[in-house]
């Protein structure tokens, strides 16, 4: 799942090396990722209206319902 | 172009063979699924799968880089799920068809067809990146383009029917631009009702008026 948001992210940012994704497990067992990007390059990873962000959590849903939990997405 | 018809018992051995008898590469080629076939039980009722494979002529870079990212974005996704090229142009999109299919695929449209929306802009998205061209290509999953398209016509009549019957405008779920355009045309020669968008963003939603 880590890999999925890295290869999107990469695959749009200016900046791909400063492309960082880490991720914290709740107590339940859901997951939060957190995508950190190049500052000019925030605005490419949330997209028009959001836009990219929002694909990028329902893709990540499938994953989950794969694998049997939650996860959300943070972009910083 | 080269094109050949082949059957087998599954999708995927027919494909093999016309690759080879193409000479030809999964990237270079369209694949239409004439059938599924059937395993039937015990032999009896069974039925082969058939395919007509063709190879494109000279591919493009959004062909190449589309396909690319296409796998790589299901592979991360752990789906089970074979991505073909059904179409290298289409005439309707202006750019080629992909075709999802396998155990998974159901997973990819997800509610209301909202995945397979979220991978098709997300896969434009990126060939418009790395090829910097506009990438119109499409995606869809064992047919459910198509029979969304179906259903979509369906409600589209009904509704102008009730409209015709009560006098009154009706106004649709929001909706897509591509599905709202599917709406208007379904219902471009019923001179009965027109058609009009109203709302904003998200919001936008087809309203059938008496007229």
């Amino acid at each position: 799942m880590k890999e999925l948001i890295e290869y999107i992210a990469k695959a749009i940012v200016s900046y791909p090396d400063d492309v960082v994704v880490s991720s914290s497990e709740k107590d339940d067992g859901d997951i939060t990722y957190i995508l950190q990007v190049h500052p000019d390059d925030k605005g490419r990873v949330i997209g028009r209206q959001g836009r990219v962000a929002q694909s990028i959590r329902s893709l990540l849903r499938v994953a989950a319902v794969k694998n049997g939990f939650h996860v959300s997405l943070e972009i910083e | 172009m080269k094109s050949i018809e082949m059957t087998a018992k599954t999708v995927e051995e027919a494909i093999e063979i016309a690759l080879k008898e193409l000479d030809a590469d999964r990237v270079e080629v369209e694949i239409d699924v004439i059938s599924r076939g059937k395993p039937g039980i015990l032999g009896i009722g069974s039925e082969l799968a058939s395919v007509r494979v063709t190879k494109v002529d000279g591919t493009s870079n959004v062909l190449d880089s589309a396909n690319d990212v296409i796998k790589n974005l299901v592979s991360h996704m752990d789906v089970d799920v074979v991505v073909n090229l059904k179409e290298a142009d289409n005439e309707e999109t202006g750019g080629p068809v992909f075709e999802i299919e396998g155990d998974d695929s159901g997973l990819l449209i997800g509610r209301k067809g909202e995945t397979l929306r979220s991978l098709q802009f997300l896969t434009r998205f990126i060939v418009g990146r790395q090829t910097g061209e506009r990438a119109n290509l499409s995606l869809d999953v064992e047919g459910y383009d198509e029979r969304r398209k179906q259903s979509l016509a369906n409600l589209a009549n009904r509704v102008a029917q009730r409209v015709v019957k009560t006098g009154r405008s009706i106004e649709l779920e929001p909706m897509s631009a591509r599905e709202r355009r599917l709406v208007h045309v379904a219902l471009a020669e019923n001179s009965e009702v027109y058609t009009e968008s109203s709302g904003e963003g998200r919001d936008r939603r087809v309203v059938v008026i008496p007229s």
